[in-house]
């Protein structure tokens, strides 16, 4: 096994785990700490599959931005840091029977499907090809990104506003 | 571009092993002998009042929730500015477009007020002003 | 490398994406109207909305001359099938601008961020409806849903309106998280993301294994959000009754029309195989059997819709659970592969415009006179207030599929396409068939409470000439299209024709 797998692994299991506390963690900071770790673990991935520059936005985003926005939501409501925040109902049974059944269909679907693979991996920066895709080909998801953009701020600023 | 990642690995592997072992070199060494007053937040004697998790002001996520979708934007930025030189016009019109529609939501956002931080300036806060009785009572000392 | 081809290419494509420019112009221009307006409440800014998607329409209606073209890389296209739709959602943009502006509910409430994102809305719309590409058709999804989730809760200080859109926030993402992975698969398994060559190389292979079928299902999670199909509708009923009228009406069509578009246009171009020279009917990929997943999912849902329907007392959840039903009808018609199937479809979607927006244009007129929603307050108003009781009564015998109505020409068509694919799908419209009665119960019922009832008061209620207007608008081609629909047929026959390969 060479340091690539090792690191795979490694960050397979951070993501796993933190998501983990993230589900099952009574205090909801807790949870958002561990979904930093996710995240984190996420990015750590991008890397190995050499996406570079999506694992850089991983953490500017998601770290930097989403989870701080939650942090701030959970902030806003001053119970929610002392309430057990998970459900009464917690139905393991079921949902150990439904876990266990979407993983094992996912395994079987893993395993026995004709992937198209990229072949070997090169690792090179990727900045500069998305940019060219971006202005190229995919034109017009990445105009149409903007107006969703501006979309979405006009909406999150309307809901947000106090009156 | 693994190995330059690699370097950030180490980085991280470095910092946590730095605290790691400080941390656990101070439980060893420390002398500890646990007093009231010691363990108190402020050890001048000032008592704490409440709880330290207060309601955050609505504004923070405001502000927030206008600062993710303008980083959104400079994530798309980046790119770009590694390749436009080589696309020339086509390329800086494009971004021209995508950064005038942003830039009608900054437009938007601050018109409507929501960068403002302190939205009650016209209006002084009546807690804060001294009341009339107050105020006659001080004329009265002076005079 | 050389990238001007491309970028020519990116030019031309500008010429034929008019509308979509348009729309873009007329967004940006509320926004901007809207900063400099005095008072947020003034309603020009809805004016310049409607003028807006006037112009826009005209614009659509030219491009009903281009034929099919490849748009931007394949990103999206514009065929007569997509324009079609494309008139489809204008035309419920604008008749939910008239809703708008005289609606009570909406009185008081900020004029410009409210039109802006109803524009917003349709040009995801539009987008949807022309996407052939994985990229486009996700992104335009979340642009509808992003844009949907505020209108819904548009009302934020009305508890039901926030409740309606966290509802519908939370089933979204859930939705489109299952969406995004069955697209991730999709990818995977092929390659790449152009529908046209996914289609080329899923047919290439003699088996593309478990991931195909999966990710057919998990994709379906995401279409079926959109039309409200079972299992994924779960979020409509609560939506639908907290959500503003005019915008649940809006919900109602616009949405569920993009979504069997897109969902007929991934089912048709990357999962069948195109039609032998001259035939109208054509087979799915051999491996996967989504015709019949579709059936299922088209025979439960109608089935649960109707059932649940029946049970409902309050009327924007009784067209809910309708509106849910009449997205099981419309399925039945993607599932034979056939131009029949396809044509009645989309005949459908546009009498199902007529009939259930006039439904809610009588609810809106009802709750501003009542200040009610619930069924049993309707008593006798039939007397009271005769216009848009009358009214209701045509809307509701088109949605049962009665004669002399639209909604019955549309069965008709949807049912004889059924039969027409032979024996496989009997089951299907015999279940149609059943589920059509279950739906004269429940519509008769208001009916019978309307006009049989004896009201709580005898006083007679004035409705006002704007909406006696509006009633008449959307009456009258209900029951015109029910006696000639030859013109809605050309339109249709005309539209039938998708982009099936490059």
């Amino acid at each position: 096994m060479d340091f690539t797998n090792i690191a795979f692994y490694i960050f397979a299991a951070l993501t796993v785990g933190s998501a983990g506390v993230m589900v099952f963690h009574r205090n909801v900071v807790y949870s958002a700490v561990g979904l930093l770790f996710a995240f984190f673990g996420v990015a750590g991935i991008y890397v190995l599959l050499a996406a570079d520059f999506i694992a850089i936005v991983q953490i500017l985003i998601y770290v930097g931005g989403i989870l701080i926005l939650l942090l701030f939501g959970v902030m806003l409501s001053q119970k929610l840091t002392k309430v057990d925040v998970r459900t009464e109902s917690m139905q393991l049974v079921p949902a150990v029977v439904v876990v266990g059944g979407v993983l094992a269909v996912l395994l079987l679907t893993i395993s026995s499907t004709p992937w198209k693979l990229a072949g070997s991996l090169e690792y090179e920066p990727t900045t500069k090809a998305i940019g060219r895709l971006m202005m190229t080909e995919y034109l017009i998801p990445f105009e149409i990104a903007s107006v969703l953009l501006l979309a979405a701020l006009i909406g999150a600023a309307y809901i947000a506003r106090k009156n | 571009m693994l190995f330059n990642f690699a370097n950030v690995l180490t980085f991280i592997v470095f910092g946590a092993v730095f605290v790691g072992i400080n941390i656990t070199l101070s439980r060893i060494l420390q002398a500890r002998n646990p007093h009231p007053v010691k363990l108190s937040t402020y050890e001048c004697g000032e008592l704490p009042e409440g709880d330290s998790w207060i309601q955050f002001n609505i504004r923070f996520y405001v502000i927030a929730l206008i600062f993710l979708i303008f980083e959104v934007e400079i994530v798309f930025l980046f790119p770009w500015a590694t390749v436009f030189k080589e696309l020339g016009l086509f390329a800086f019109v494009e971004m021209m477009i995508f950064v005038f529609i942003l830039l009608v939501g900054l437009a938007y956002v601050w018109v409507k007020g929501d960068l403002e931080w302190d939205k009650s300036t016209a209006v002084p806060d009546p807690a804060l002003a001294p009341s009339a009785a107050r105020q006659e009572l001080t004329e009265a000392i002076a005079s | 490398m050389d990238y001007s081809s491309i970028i020519k290419d990116n030019l031309i494509s500008l010429n034929y994406f008019l509308p979509e420019l348009l729309l873009t112009g007329l967004i940006i221009v509320l926004v901007i109207a809207d900063l400099f307006l005095k008072d947020e409440r003034s309603p020009w800014l809805s004016f310049v909305a409607l003028a807006g998607c006037v112009v826009v329409l005209l614009s659509v209606i030219a491009q009903f001359d281009l034929g099919s073209r490849s748009l931007f890389q394949h990103m999206l296209v514009v065929d007569p099938f997509s324009v079609f739709f494309k008139l489809l959602f204008l035309a419920s943009a604008i008749a939910v601008i008239f809703l708008s502006i005289a609606s009570v509910e909406l009185a008081g409430r900020p004029v410009g961020e409210y039109f802006t994102l109803l524009i917003a809305l349709t040009l995801g719309l539009f987008l949807m409806a022309s996407s052939t590409n994985l990229v486009t058709i996700l992104l335009s999804i979340e642009f509808v849903s992003i844009v949907s989730f505020v209108l819904a809760t548009y009302l934020k200080t009305r508890r039901r309106s926030s409740e309606a859109g966290l509802k519908y926030a939370i089933y979204g993402a859930f939705s489109s998280g299952l969406m995004l992975y069955g697209l991730s698969l999709l990818y995977g398994l092929t390659g790449t993301l152009n529908l046209y060559e996914i289609g080329d190389v899923l047919a290439s292979r003699d088996s593309n294994g478990m991931a195909l079928t999966l990710s057919t299902i998990l994709i379906l999670a995401g279409f079926g959000y959109k039309i409200a199909s079972v299992p994924f509708h779960f979020w409509s009923p609560d939506v639908y009754e907290g959500a503003p009228t005019p915008i649940t009406a809006f919900l109602s069509i616009g949405p569920k029309a993009a979504g069997f578009a897109v969902l007929i246009r991934f089912f048709n171009v990357a999962l069948a195989g195109e039609p032998a020279n001259g035939a109208s009917q054509w087979s799915a990929l051999p491996e996967l059997d989504w015709p019949m997943i579709l059936a299922v999912v088209s025979a439960i849902t109608m089935t649960l819709g109707n059932l649940v329907a029946i049970v409902q007392t309050n009327i924007k959840r009784l067209l809910a659970y309708s509106s849910i039903a009449h997205a099981g009808y419309a399925l039945m018609g993607v599932v034979v592969l056939s131009q029949d199937g396809i044509y009645a479809t989309m005949f459908y979607l546009a009498v199902y415009y007529l009939m259930n927006l006039g439904a809610f244009l009588v609810v809106i007129v009802f709750q501003d006179l009542l200040g009610s929603e619930k069924i049993a307050d309707f008593k006798g108003l039939a007397w009271r207030a005769p216009v848009p009781a009358i009214a209701m009564a045509v809307f509701l015998v088109s949605l049962t599929g009665l004669p002399p109505t639209a909604g019955f020409i549309g069965k008709f068509y949807l049912f004889a396409a059924v039969i027409k694919a032979g024996p496989a799908f009997y089951w299907l419209a015999v279940v149609g068939l059943l589920n059509s009665v279950v739906a004269l119960y429940y519509y008769a019922r208001i009916l019978k409470t309307m006009f049989f009832d004896k009201a709580a008061e005898e006083n007679s209620i004035s409705v006002s000439p704007y909406y006696v207007t509006l009633l008449a608008l959307l009456a009258a081609p209900t029951i015109i299209l029910g006696v000639y629909w030859a013109p809605l047929q050309k339109l249709a026959t005309n539209s039938v024709e998708f982009l099936r390969a490059l």
